[in-house]
């Protein structure tokens, strides 16, 4: 099964609706990804504004 | 080390369309081996690489040793600026505008010449006129199957 992205926090997800938000508007046009191990001490996901671990697109559709 | 507290950018050169299995691998390593690796960036712009933010270079050098398809360190360092357009990609449809001549480059109407009509930028798609059509139907495809070969035409 093809992966989804959470149109509304961009994470990777498999399923039918965001774990996080909770919605269903999810998309599978997705490109680009970011991992984020360390939020804390990561720089690029300050940058982003991402305060938790996980996969992210970096565009959706 | 950096001017963005200690965290620096270094680049993996992979087998092309392999980045996100090697980021993936990457992750699980550094999770695994508990290494320092705080981020890994994989964007579709740049084929063949991806991009680790770690605070040292020996932690990159161990995490790639295992991961398949992970060919070499790039020698030196990036900074967070330099990477920076990465993370807000730009909208497909940048550069087009109403009235160039593109060519549409994938789908049913690939090799075919058109005008714009429309640029949506918020849905990334560009609504064309066919040159080659009898009757001028206007066609809405996405930004990215297409190629600009002149910017914009005074009628």
């Amino acid at each position: 099964m093809a992966e989804m992205v959470c149109r509304e926090c961009h994470r990777i997800l498999k399923g039918q609706t965001c774990p996080i938000c909770g919605t269903g508007n999810l998309s599978s046009d997705w490109s680009g990804m970011v991992i984020i191990i360390d939020p804390q001490k990561s720089e690029i996901a300050k940058k982003m504004g991402i305060e938790s671990k996980d996969r992210y697109a970096l565009k959706v559709r | 080390m950096s001017e963005n507290g200690d965290s620096v950018i270094y680049v993996v050169k992979t087998t092309a369309n392999q980045e996100k299995s090697v980021a993936i691998m990457l992750t699980q390593i550094a999770r695994k081996d508990r290494l320092d690796i705080r981020s890994i960036l994989a964007p579709d712009e740049l084929k063949g690489y991806v991009l680790i933010e770690a605070p040292n270079v020996s932690t990159v050098e161990q995490a790639i040793q295992t991961v398949p398809h992970a060919r070499s360190l790039v020698k030196g360092e990036s900074s967070l600026d330099e990477i920076m357009h990465f993370l807000t990609p730009k909208p497909t449809v940048t550069g087009i505008t109403e009235g160039a001549i593109i060519e549409i480059t994938s789908g049913p109407f690939k090799g075919e010449k058109a005008r714009v009509k429309r640029v949506d930028e918020g849905h990334e798609e560009i609504t064309v006129e066919l040159f080659d059509a009898v009757v001028p139907i206007p066609i809405t495809i996405r930004g990215d199957t297409v190629r600009v070969l002149k910017k914009e035409e005074q009628a």
